[in-house]
């Protein structure tokens, strides 16, 4: 019993991480139609600088707010200094569909090389706010811990701040319009090109708030090389596409089942098939439903 | 695209072959051993050309199949003690069917999912190394192809060995590449890369042409690990880790991915990168972790600046250049 909660509590906890990288995704798949596989990076940027500030002020929530703050502006710049660019110069020829997926893993190339050349050297600790010993329950102790139940509070909030962002704000009606039919929207009157620029910000904003709390699950250590950034980018991106990829509900829901299915097979079955679960469960998708549990349009030709 | 015939074809690969055996007699062993890392990584580009260029499909998970061809040689090698040639057709023949079950998956998805997919299965089987004792967990399992025949003389070094074997290889792997891309596949290929609607309107299965691409890709790649698997003398997790994938692919946009005419660019500047890295950090005296990274952004920014200016490829932009100013 006490194992059934467990596992659920742990599933639910690594799947609201997954959800945020999710939404990260969406949101740039929405605005400019490309998959950031650069974003795990970018996520990686924002903790470090979340990291530098945590150093000074010593105050984990102030770090965090930094660090959204940054990573809005880095993914910000990277849409106008160079998506537009890209997008510009190859819309047509035979590797057009081909031409930002390559792009952005040299963007991940990129950055992750200035990330160790800047931090490389010293092993960057973030200590988590809130304790991570389980809360109690009667005789027996929960791996379920303060810092755990933060981290699924802090996303649920985030998740909410950008619902209502999206469907009351008239700037969300600009985001969501853009994303459906961007000539329509542009003849309406909405900027869409900036649209575009504040759907990567969000997005940016999303991926550093997972790379955060991503550190503060475990013992709030991280480095350039850390396996958990490389399984962040294909949790998130398995995510999305349980989604749909087209929707943030779905995004949330894809990260919540992802971290279930993980943390049962964990439990389970075998720990060692950590890594290959997520894939499994990516082909099951796939097959059985292509256009993702809460998808009305066949999206894998997209 | 100017065609030679076959004959002119056999001699120039022939031609190079006896220019490679001359030039490994000329070089120090620390080129020739580059040269046989070169070789490798033509294989393993040519696989990524074939599949991205030709068909239009995207791996990031190529380092994944190198893997399995350099498992698969290992272990003929080790229980069965297979001649070195034995080794590396097995190679090619059990990537080609771990990439057959591949196509047939990836035929049904497109782009991004297919990009994102082949990355999931990057990271994740690596992993099953460590799932099954015969694969010899995190240190992987040894791969020795043996001294080089006696009757090379005493002076014939091992790494001049490897390089033999891997260019010969390579050679052999390149003219039959070749062929495939000349042949109705290869059009066919093209065909539905520029339009799939339309090449299905006419006539050609798209679910067949994309799965023979992906495995015909996929015996091109395990050889490659097989070779890989070769110079380095062990197969392991960490052998063939996500950097390797994204490496090939880097290779093949600067080689240009839509022909086979500059696979040597890619390849020659992979192995080249770090040389030059080294050289220009030792000349600003800059620190031990710039040193380290410096390889590492120069690559991704020559890809970012290919896929921007030249996104077919130097040879390819050549061409077009040329034609350009015939038709004035």
């Amino acid at each position: 019993m006490i194992q059934l909660l467990n596992t659920i509590l742990i599933g639910l906890t690594s799947g609201a991480i997954y959800a945020l990288m999710a939404m990260a995704i969406v949101l740039v798949w929405r605005s400019t139609r490309v998959i950031n596989f650069a974003q795990a990076g970018l996520a990686l940027a924002s903790t470090y600088i979340g990291y530098q500030v945590f150093q000074i002020v010593d105050n984990y929530w102030i770090a965090l707010f930094v660090a959204m703050a940054a990573g809005a502006a880095l993914s910000a710049f990277i849409e106008i200094a160079f998506m537009r660019l890209l997008l510009k110069h190859t819309s047509s020829g035979p590797i057009a569909s081909v031409a930002p997926i390559i792009a952005t893993l040299g963007l991940l190339g990129i950055v992750k090389a200035i990330i160790t050349m800047i931090w490389g050297g010293q092993d960057a600790v973030i200590k988590p706010p809130l304790s991570n010993t389980g809360f109690s329950l009667g005789s027996s102790t929960l791996v379920f811990s303060p810092m755990k139940l933060a981290i699924i509070t802090s996303v649920a909030v985030l998740v909410l701040i950008f619902s209502l962002f999206f469907q009351k704000t008239n700037i969300g009606l600009a985001l969501r319009a853009s994303a459906y039919a961007p000539e329509i929207a542009r003849l309406a009157g909405v900027k869409v090109d900036l649209v575009r620029t504040l759907g990567w910000a969000l997005s940016g904003a999303a991926g550093a708030v997972a790379g955060l709390l991503l550190t503060s699950n475990g013992n709030g250590s991280f480095s350039p090389e850390s396996m958990e950034f490389s399984l962040l980018l294909i949790s998130g991106f398995i995510a999305a596409v349980i989604g749909g990829l087209d929707s943030l509900v779905g995004a949330v829901l894809g990260g919540v089942v992802l971290g279930l299915v993980t943390s049962f097979v964990l439990m389970y079955i075998s720990g060692s098939l950590f890594f290959i679960a997520p894939f499994v469960v990516l082909l099951l998708v796939l097959f059985i439903r292509p256009q993702g549990i809460i998808g009305v349009k066949a999206g894998r030709r997209a | 695209m100017h065609k030679l015939s076959n004959r002119v074809r056999i001699a120039i690969f022939i031609l190079l072959g006896i220019a490679i055996y001359f030039l490994s007699g000329a070089v120090d062993e620390l080129r020739v051993y580059q040269g046989a890392t070169v070789a490798v990584y033509v294989v393993g580009i040519a696989s990524i050309i074939l599949l991205t260029g030709y068909s239009g499909q995207v791996s990031l998970g190529q380092g994944a199949l190198l893997g399995v061809g350099g498992y698969a040689a290992a272990l003929m090698r080790i229980h069965y003690n297979a001649p070195v040639w034995i080794c590396f057709a097995v190679a090619i023949l059990v990537a080609a069917a771990a990439g057959a079950l591949l196509g047939l998956a990836a035929a049904r998805l497109s782009g991004p999912y297919l990009a994102g997919t082949t990355l999931a299965l990057a990271v994740g089987l690596p992993s099953i190394a460590n799932q099954f004792a015969v694969l010899g967990g995190e240190q992987g399992l040894l791969f020795d192809v043996g001294f080089p025949p006696l009757s090379f003389g005493e002076e014939f070094t091992q790494y001049k060995w490897f390089f033999w074997i891997a260019s010969l290889a390579t050679l052999i792997a390149i003219f039959w590449l070749q062929n495939v891309m000349r042949s109705r596949y290869g059009r066919s290929w093209k065909a539905v890369r520029g339009n799939d609607v339309a090449a299905e309107l006419a006539g050609i299965n798209l679910t067949r042409n994309k799965t023979l691409a992906f495995t015909l890709s996929a015996g091109l790649a395990g050889l490659s690990g097989a070779l890989l698997a070769m110079t380095i003398g062990t197969v392991s997790p960490s052998a063939f880790p996500l950097a390797l994938s994204f490496s090939l692919l880097t290779g093949a946009v600067l080689s240009g991915v839509t022909t086979l005419g500059g696979v040597m660019i890619g390849a020659v500047t992979l192995v080249a990168i770090p040389d030059i890295a080294g050289a220009v950090a030792s000349r600003f005296g800059s620190s031990e972790a710039v040193t380290n990274n410096l390889p590492g952004l120069l690559v991704s920014t020559l890809l970012i600046l290919t896929v921007l200016f030249v996104p077919n490829g130097p040879v390819e932009q050549m061409r077009a250049r040329r034609e350009h100013r015939v038709k004035k």
